[in-house]
């Protein structure tokens, strides 16, 4: 996410119809594909986007700073997603893969750069992995949350958001070392 | 070279004219039919609250922290004060009598010299123009 995006929250904040369209327009994609790479599922991707963005309108009065609009919608989001997993009776699966936490570990910033042959390994290598270190992944790449905003949008402390995307990344990193010449 | 957040989002730009859909839907629906109770609030209490109180909240803390200790101060002090109206005794019989002759010739000396109101002159009525003439004639 671009830190220095001049968003129109508090126009949203007043009801401004125009606001909204901005943000919806800004986050209704990174939104989707945040979604939908967790629950692999269109039509319900769709659902829980349209579920987020109405929630955000009735309950933005709980937003407390402005700036965090795009963290604090991805959690909502994400709350979505949790919520139909535990109606599909899958929850002892996400509760074990949560509680797979690993070491505090420091991510390394630099950028991950992916050539146009290794496009669709990239993304099945990214389905691949376990589904915490795939969502904090997610929220890293399509975004570019900080690791205290990825906290609190999955709720996981920062030591486990910092080990999974750190192991993420070296897992994915690994197939393409593999690949290359 | 891509970002994966370029390959994550060209992904899946088949479904932006649903999302699109959902976007315009939401926006007649739950934002024009159906604004939600606190927007009004908003626009009139909360966003001046967050404009103008919030940012300096230390400072009217401070302002109505002093404001408090001046009216502590201010009711402690005014119930220790002497009431001068109902602690005062009843006066003497000899003050009310002396103020009572004081007013019985205050009076006996500002009447004789009050002026008399004269009773107001009735106002001519207009009479026929051939009396007028015979009244100044006679003149």
């Amino acid at each position: 996410m671009a830190k220095s995006e001049q968003l129109p929250v508090a126009e949203a904040r007043a009801g401004e119809p125009e606001a909204w369209e901005i943000l919806f327009r800004r986050y209704q994609l990174p939104l989707y594909v945040y979604v939908f790479e967790l629950a692999q599922d269109e039509q319900a991707s769709l659902d829980i986007v349209q579920e987020t963005f109405i929630a955000a309108v009735r309950h933005i009065g709980s937003l407390q700073a402005d700036e965090n609009f795009g963290s604090w919608l991805f959690g909502i989001a994400h709350q979505r997603c949790v919520q139909r997993w535990r109606r599909q009776n899958r929850e002892a699966r996400w509760r074990d893969e949560i509680a797979d936490a690993a070491a505090d570990i420091e991510s390394s910033p630099d950028v991950l750069l992916i050539r146009r042959e290794q496009e669709a390994e990239f993304m099945q290598r990214l389905n691949q992995l376990p589904l915490p270190q795939r969502t904090v992944l997610l929220l890293h790449f399509i975004e570019d949350f900080s690791l205290e905003e990825i906290a609190r949008i999955t709720g996981a402390s920062l030591g486990t958001v910092k080990s999974r995307i750190h192991y993420g990344k070296k897992s994915l990193r690994k197939l393409f070392e593999a690949k290359l010449p | 070279m891509k970002t994966p957040r370029e390959i994550l989002l060209e992904r899946h730009q088949a479904v932006v004219p649903k999302l699109n859909a959902i976007r315009r839907k939401l926006l007649n629906s739950e934002l024009r039919a159906n604004p939600p109770p606190h927007l009004w609030l908003s626009r009139w209490l909360v966003v001046p609250w967050r404009e103008l109180v919030w940012p300096c909240r230390g400072i009217w803390a401070g302002l109505a922290a002093v404001w408090f200790v001046i009216l502590a101060v201010n009711i402690s002090l005014r119930d220790h004060s002497p009431t001068v109206a109902t602690k005062s005794s009843q006066p003497s019989p000899e003050i009310i009598l002396a103020f009572w002759r004081q007013e019985q010739l205050l009076i006996e000396l500002i009447e004789p010299h009050r002026p008399r109101v004269a009773a107001p002159q009735k106002p001519a009525l207009p009479q026929p123009r051939s009396q007028r003439r015979t009244e100044f004639l006679s003149a």
